[in-house]
């Protein structure tokens, strides 16, 4: 099995590695134990409604990390060697069309895939464009985080999915699974390019631990009740 | 046990990982047809070394920088040996000529570890067809199959009684039929009397060059799919035909082969002949496209696989890795 993180291109990192996996270890554990939790609430009421209202904030990550993955390269990208802008362009056409599929699984759910940030989903938005704000790696190191958080909802997804029968949401599931790969490794290879100085690394990490507290939150099922109830 | 830098020593408790690189021993050297030498090669401490079957071969890493892929043609259940055959080309490129003119006993000389994609599946009764060089797999399924009681035919033909290696190891071999057809002698081997007539319970292992390969698919069209099994020993389209930087890939489970230009991926070229890889980047970084290599060695490029795994040779990332033989088997 490749292990993305451990990709190369960049000596930025070593001196946080073991920290920057701790954190990512810790995010996507409770990325996992929150679908979990969603999963074992849906079982005992299935209502495709409440699994469309699950995936609204996750559709709304996929386009927003199109407007922020552009914004990051307008801003910062020719700081970057061509094939990292080339690279990161490629993740925001597929972070578009994964907006395109999941917003197709919501609609065949009977739900209405969201044209603004969903309130459950604000935090988290904020925090990335308040990271692009800060420092040229930041929002990097943010989507990263989240980007890598989701890999623990995959794995619960696609077990209800077989209790269930929504395979058309594990389809679209499995190819975001594989285009996360890319995108985590990819991540992880510019911030390592790119760091050089302790304060690189303090933003990475800042970034980091900021959004650990907060990508796992819109896999609960109280994130989906507080959304319905609102 | 000297250790190379990317390589390992040997470890008979790995149960001979196929990626594996070895520093071996030129055991012995000896003339055993015209223009064929057989080489045993040894461990440096004379202790066992991983195990193989019948059909499986090593790549070998000559010091002139090329690889080249010869089967091993000695007894499985000797475990302190591998030997190999090497047949002289006369448009060698520094292959074959650099093993029959520069090696020499007690030398050292670099290896993989066996790969097998022509193994012995389970049947009642088994034809083999060698031509030439080519009976240097079929030798241990001979051997082998004789020593499980099967019933058994081998085909071996070859330009002079001289130019065929092993004759007096076959006369060994108990229980089963063996046709050696000198061409000068008998002309080109029967291959309509032995398999004109579909057998149904009889498998066909075939090695020797194109035009017998050739020749023995055709008269197997009609039988049953699955009964035929093949090794070419050069690749179906030459090498010094093809253009410079490019190679050919095979695809196991089908025995296709394509060819890889110098500028394209392998992925892209397999896309276009219709085989599908799993892929996101195409840029060697998110590992999806990982492919096992059963033969050959890859040109690593990508990001992400370590070092040591580069180094082992036993897997790639189609999207940017290329060759450094002039051909790669993938278990595709």
């Amino acid at each position: 099995m490749v292990d993305v993180r451990r990709v190369r291109g960049g000596s930025g990192l070593d001196e946080i590695n073991d920290e920057l996996d701790q954190i990512l270890d810790s995010v996507v554990e409770n990325t996992r134990n929150a679908t979990e939790a969603f999963f074992a609430s849906y079982d005992k009421n299935p209502d495709p409604q409440i699994l469309a209202d699950w995936l609204t904030p996750r559709a709304w990550r996929e386009i927003d990390y199109v407007f922020l993955l552009n914004e990051q390269i307008r801003r910062y990208g020719l700081a970057f060697e061509r094939k990292h802008i080339t690279l990161l362009a490629k993740q925001s056409f597929q972070e578009a069309e994964h907006y395109e599929m999941v917003g197709q699984a919501i609609e065949s759910l009977g739900g209405k895939v969201p044209t603004s940030a969903p309130p459950e989903a604000r935090p988290w938005s904020e925090f990335l464009w308040e990271c692009l704000e800060r420092h040229p790696l930041a929002a990097i190191a943010a989507w990263n985080c989240s980007e890598t958080s989701a890999s623990g909802s995959f794995e619960p997804t696609f077990r209800a999915g077989a209790r269930h029968g929504f395979d058309e949401v594990v389809r679209i599931y499995k190819q975001i699974e594989t285009d996360e790969k890319f995108h985590v490794g990819l991540g992880r290879q510019v911030l390592a390019a790119y760091a050089k100085t302790d304060k690189d690394r303090d933003e990475i990490l800042r970034a980091m631990r900021g959004m650990r507290d907060i990508a796992w939150k819109t896999f609960t099922p109280e994130s989906v009740s507080q959304a319905r109830a609102g | 046990m000297t250790q190379i830098s990317s390589m390992t020593t040997f470890n008979p408790q790995s149960g001979g990982k196929a990626s594996q690189l070895f520093d071996m021993t030129v055991a012995e050297l000896r003339l055993v047809a015209d223009g064929v030498i057989a080489i045993e090669l040894a461990a440096p401490d004379g202790g066992d070394l991983p195990s193989w079957e019948p059909g499986a071969h090593i790549d070998v890493l000559l010091p002139n920088g090329l690889v080249r892929q010869y089967s091993l043609c000695g007894d499985p259940s000797l475990r302190d040996r591998w030997r190999i055959a090497v047949l002289r080309e006369p448009s060698s490129r520094g292959g074959s000529s650099w093993l029959h003119d520069q090696l020499q006993e007690g030398q050292r000389i670099a290896v993989a570890a066996p790969r097998n994609n022509f193994r012995v599946v389970e049947s009642e009764r088994y034809l083999f067809v060698a031509g030439g060089i080519g009976i240097t797999p079929i030798l241990p399924m001979v051997r082998s199959v004789a020593a499980k009681g099967k019933q058994w035919t081998l085909l071996y033909g070859g330009r002079s009684r001289r130019s065929m290696a092993f004759l007096e190891e076959i006369e060994g071999f108990q229980g089963g039929a063996s046709h050696i057809i000198p061409q000068d002698e008998f002309g080109l081997l029967d291959l309509d009397s032995f398999l004109g007539e579909h057998q149904p319970d009889t498998v066909v292992y075939c090695c020797g060059p194109t035009p017998l390969i050739e020749a023995v698919e055709q008269r197997c069209r009609n039988w049953r799919q699955g009964a035929l099994h093949l090794e070419r020993f050069a690749p179906s389209e030459k090498a010094k035909t093809r253009e410079k930087g490019s190679f050919e890939v095979e695809l196991a489970r089908s025995g296709r082969r394509i060819v890889v230009p110098p500028h394209r991926s392998i992925l892209d070229v397999l896309e276009e002949n219709g085989c599908k890889v799993t892929n996101s980047c195409r840029a060697g970084i998110c590992g999806t496209c990982l492919v096992k290599v059963l033969s050959g060695v890859p040109d690593h490029h990508d990001d992400v696989l370590s070092l040591d795994e580069q180094a082992a040779g036993d897997a790639m990332l189609v999207c940017v890795s290329r060759a450094k033989s002039d051909r790669l088997v993938l278990d595709l």
